[in-house]
C-alpha cells in the first residue's frame, strides 16, 4: 500500500532524525520516488549524519538510476552517501592506479555485473551444452570472474560486493528445466556456491551478494522493469531498486557502526503471547496453533541469529520462578536455559538491567539490540541508553518472525567456528554461577559446589596431537602461569620426544560442558631423583575450580612413579601472573636455595592423602616408532 | 490537491527544484535537472504518483507540463 499524503504530512512533522528514520523503517507502506526524495531531504535538514559511506559502483548496465534509492536507504541508516559511478561498461581500467574508482577510495565497491560478462558463451543457450561442456563453461566463468574481482582487491580498499544480475526470463527449458540434466538452475546454483568458496579463500573482504535471493523476495514481475531495461539499460523496477539499495546500505552500516553482539529479549508478549505471571504456563500463547505458532516461529528465527554469532540474553520483568517454569517445562518453548548467555529476570528498570548485562558479558552497550513489545520499555531504553538499538516487536503476531530480518546491523560479513559456539561458553559459565549461588543459598560451601559440578579431568602425557593448542597456551596465558615461558610448536615437540622431559596437558569437563585443552605442564628431569617444573600454566577459563591442584598432584604422582623424590620449581613474577603467586606455597612447596621452591615427594606425597573434588583419567600417548 | 499541484510536487521533488519554479506551461528546457536521467526518474515518479502505466513510446512525448497533463487527462485523470 502506498503512503497517502496525510501520513506523509505527519512524518514530515517529526522533529528528530532518529525518530523519523525509525518511523519510516517500521512502516510497511510503499513509497513513491517523490516521497523518497522529500524524506531524504527532510532527514538531512533535521540532522547532518556523523558517518559518510563512500560507495564506488562498477557496472555493465545503467546504475545512476539507483541513486535516489541508495541515498534514501543510507539516510535511513544515518549515513551520508558519497557516490562514484565508473563509466558505463568500464571494468579493469577502473582498477588501474589513478582511475576514478581508486581515487574515490570507496568504503564499499559494488560490482554490478551480468552473466554475459562472465563468458561470451552466455549469448547462446546454456542447455545447448552437454554436461562436460557445461562443466568447462563453469570453470572458465569462475576463473574469469574471480580474476576480475581479484584485480580490484589490490588497488581498492574496503568491502568488495560482487553481484550478478539474474536472468530476466525463466530458464531456457521452461518448466522442464529443473528435471533436465542440462538444467540452467542447477548450473547457476553450482556456479554461485563455487564462486562464494573461491571468493572466501582468494579475495579478502569480498562478499557475493546474491541477487537471486532478492529476486525471490520481490518476485520477477516486480523485480524487473522491461521498459526501463530496453529503453535505458536499467533493469530494476522501483521496488527492486529500493531493495538492492537497502541491502547495500545494511552492509555499509555493518562496516561503519559498532558490531552488534547481543540480542537482549523481553519475554511476555515477545517470546510468547500473554503474561506468564497472570496467564500461567498453560495460559500463554506458545504452541502449534495460532497465535502460539507465530511465537514458536520467532523463537526459531532467533536461533538463526544465534548462528550468525549473536548471543541471546533475557531482560524480563517477571518472577524468576515463573520464567524458569516456561524455559524448563513448557513443551513448545524453543529457547531453553542454555540458549541464553545471560539473563536479568526481576522488577528493576530495563535500562538498569541492560547496563548490568553489559557488565556481566564485558561488552559495551553499543553492541546491544533490545527487543520488547512495550511502548514504555522501548521509550525508556531509547531515552536513557541511546547507544542501544531498540526493536519494538510488531503488534501482529504474524509479523513477529521477520521483525529482526531488516535490522541492518544484524547482518554479518564473516562467520567463524567460535562465533557459533559463543553462547555455549557464556551460558556454561552462567550456569556454573547459578549453581554456586544455589549451593551457597542452601548453606553449602565451595567444596560442595565443586563436588556438585562433577568435574572430570583428562590428563594426557607426551601427546603431540594437540601441539598447536599447547604452543598457543604458552603464548597466550598470562595470569595463571608460574614462569611465562613462550614456546613454539617445534620446541614443544622436542620436549615431547626427549627422555628428559615430561609434557602434560589437561582438559576439564563438568556437568555444564567441556573446556577443551586448558592447562599445560612441562617437567624436566635434572637427576635420577630430581625434577624441575619448567612450565605450569592454566587458562583463566577454568580458574576457581581447583583444577590446578588436581593437575599438579596428578603430574607429581606420575613423577613419583618414575622414581622422582624431589621437585624444584620457580615462580617468576610478571605484571600479570599474580593469580599464581601463592600456588607453590599452598601446594606443599617450601622455600629452597636461591629463592627457588622445592617439594619432597616422600614427606609431602602426591595428594597428601586427600581425595580430589575432580575425578582424573590419564592417557599416555603411544611413543612414536 | 489538483492534478497540476500533484504533478508539480512530483516534478519538484524528483528534480530537486522549488515548486514555484514549475508553471502550468513549463517544459523540460525551462527546468534545471530535467535532463535525460531526470526524465527517466520523472517518468517513474508520474507512474507512481498517478498510478498509471506509461509505455516506452510515451516517454519522449512527455517532456512538458502541458503534455503530461494532457496525457493524464486522456487516461481519465483530470
Amino acid at each position: 500500500m502506498q503512503l497517502n499524503s496525510d501520513a506523509l504530512g505527519a512524518w514530515l512533522e517529526v522533529q528528530s532524525r532518529p525518530d523519523l528514520s525509525q518511523t519510516i523503517l517500521d512502516s510497511r507502506a510503499a513509497l513513491t520516488l517523490p516521497q523518497v526524495k522529500q524524506l531524504t531531504a527532510r532527514m538531512d535538514v533535521l540532522e547532518v549524519p556523523e558517518h559518510t559511506l563512500r560507495i564506488g559502483i562498477v557496472h555493465t548496465y545503467t546504475s545512476d538510476l539507483l541513486d535516489p534509492w541508495l541515498r534514501f536507504e543510507l539516510a535511513l541508516q544515518g549515513m551520508n552517501c558519497d557516490l562514484y559511478h565508473a563509466p558505463y561498461g568500464v571494468l579493469l581500467q577502473e582498477a588501474q592506479p589513478g582511475a576514478g574508482l581508486v581515487r574515490h577510495d570507496p568504503d564499499l565497491t559494488v560490482l554490478l555485473l551480468q552473466r554475459e560478462d562472465l563468458h561470451p558463451y552466455f549469448r547462446q543457450p546454456l542447455s545447448a551444452l552437454g554436461s562436460d561442456d557445461q562443466v568447462e563453461l563453469l570453470q572458465q566463468s569462475l576463473e574469469n570472474l574471480v580474476n576480475l574481482v581479484a584485480r580490484f582487491r589490490e588497488p581498492v580498499g574496503g568491502l568488495l560486493l560482487v553481484t550478478l544480475l539474474p536472468r530476466m526470463s525463466g530458464p531456457g527449458l521452461g518448466l522442464f528445466d529443473s528435471h533436465s540434466d542440462r538444467s540452467e538452475a542447477v548450473w547457476w546454483a553450482q556456479f554461485k556456491s563455487r564462486l562464494a568458496a573461491r571468493l572466501r579463500t582468494d579475495v579478502k573482504s569480498s562478499l557475493f551478494l546474491d541477487l537471486d535471493e532478492m529476486l525471490a523476495e520481490c518476485g520477477r514481475a516486480r523485480f524487473f522493469d522491461h521498459r526501463l531495461w530496453y529503453s535505458s539499460a536499467f533493469p530494476f523496477a522501483p521496488e527492486a531498486a529500493r531493495e538492492l539499495s537497502r541491502r547495500i546500505a545494511a552492509l555499509g552500516a555493518v562496516t561503519k557502526y559498532p558490531k552488534i553482539k547481543v540480542i537482549a529479549l523481553d519475554a511476555d508478549n515477545t517470546l510468547w503471547g500473554g503474561v506468564i505471571g497472570e496467564d500461567g504456563i498453560h495460559g500463554i500463547a506458545l504452541g502449534p496453533d495460532y497465535p502460539g505458532n507465530a511465537y514458536v516461529a520467532f523463537q526459531r528465527r532467533l536461533l538463526d541469529f544465534q548462528q550468525r554469532g549473536f548471543v541471546l540474553a533475557l531482560c524480563s520483568k517477571n518472577n524468576p520462578t515463573d520464567l524458569d517454569q516456561v524455559l524448563d517445562e513448557h513443551p513448545h518453548q524453543v529457547l531453553r536455559s542454555q540458549h541464553f548467555a545471560a539473563r536479568r529476570v526481576n522488577w528493576e528498570p530495563k535500562p538498569r538491567n541492560l547496563v548490568s548485562l553489559a557488565e556481566e558479558l564485558n561488552l559495551g552497550l553499543s553492541s546491544f539490540v533490545f527487543v520488547d513489545d512495550s511502548d514504555h520499555e522501548c521509550a525508556a531504553v531509547r531515552h536513557q541508553l541511546p547507544q542501544v538499538q531498540v526493536v519494538q516487536v510488531p503488534r501482529r503476531p504474524v509479523d513477529l518472525a521477520a521483525c529482526l530480518d531488516r535490522v541492518a546491523r544484524l547482518e554479518i560479513l564473516s562467520l567463524t567456528a567460535e562465533d557459533r559456539t559463543k553462547t555455549e561458553l557464556y551460558a556454561e559459565e552462567r550456569r556454573r554461577r547459578e549453581q554456586l549461588a544455589a549451593v551457597s543459598s542452601g548453606g553449602g560451601d565451595l567444596e560442595e559446589y565443586l563436588r556438585s559440578l562433577q568435574m572430570r579431568m583428562k590428563v594426557s602425557f607426551d601427546d603431540s596431537t594437540q601441539l598447536p593448542r599447547l604452543a598457543q597456551l604458552t603464548q597466550k596465558t598470562n595470569q595463571f602461569n608460574l614462569t611465562t615461558r613462550r614456546y613454539a610448536e617445534r620446541q614443544i615437540q622436542d620436549f615431547i620426544e626427549s627422555h628428559d622431559y615430561l609434557v602434560a596437558h589437561f582438559s576439564l569437563a563438568d556437568t555444564f560442558g567441556d573446556s577443551g585443552v586448558v592447562g599445560l605442564a612441562i617437567l624436566r628431569r635434572l637427576a635420577d631423583s630430581i625434577a624441575e617444573i619448567d612450565t605450569f600454566l592454566m587458562s583463566c577459563r577454568v580458574i576457581g575450580r581447583r583444577a590446578e591442584t588436581t593437575f599438579l598432584e596428578t603430574v607429581l604422582e606420575r613423577l613419583a612413579s618414575e622414581g622422582i623424590t624431589r621437585v624444584v620449581a620457580d615462580y617468576l613474577p610478571t605484571s600479570k601472573n599474580g593469580p599464581a603467586s601463592g600456588f607453590l606455597a599452598e601446594s606443599g612447596f617450601e622455600r629452597a636455595q636461591g629463592g627457588r621452591f622445592a617439594r619432597s615427594l616422600t614427606q609431602s606425597p602426591p595428594w597428601f592423602g586427600r581425595p580430589a573434588p575432580i575425578s582424573v583419567e590419564q592417557a599416555t600417548a603411544e611413543p612414536a616408532r | 490537491m489538483s492534478t497540476f499541484e500533484k504533478l508539480r510536487y512530483a516534478i519538484a521533488q524528483t528534480l530537486e527544484v522549488p515548486p514555484e519554479a514549475i508553471a502550468a506551461t513549463s517544459s523540460a528546457g525551462d527546468i534545471a535537472g530535467w535532463d535525460s536521467l531526470g526524465h527517466v526518474n520523472l517518468m517513474i515518479s508520474i507512474e507512481q504518483t498517478f498510478d498509471v502505466q506509461l509505455d516506452v513510446e510515451d516517454f519522449p512525448k512527455l517532456t512538458s507540463v502541458p503534455a503530461i497533463l494532457e496525457y493524464l487527462k486522456s487516461k481519465g485523470i483530470a
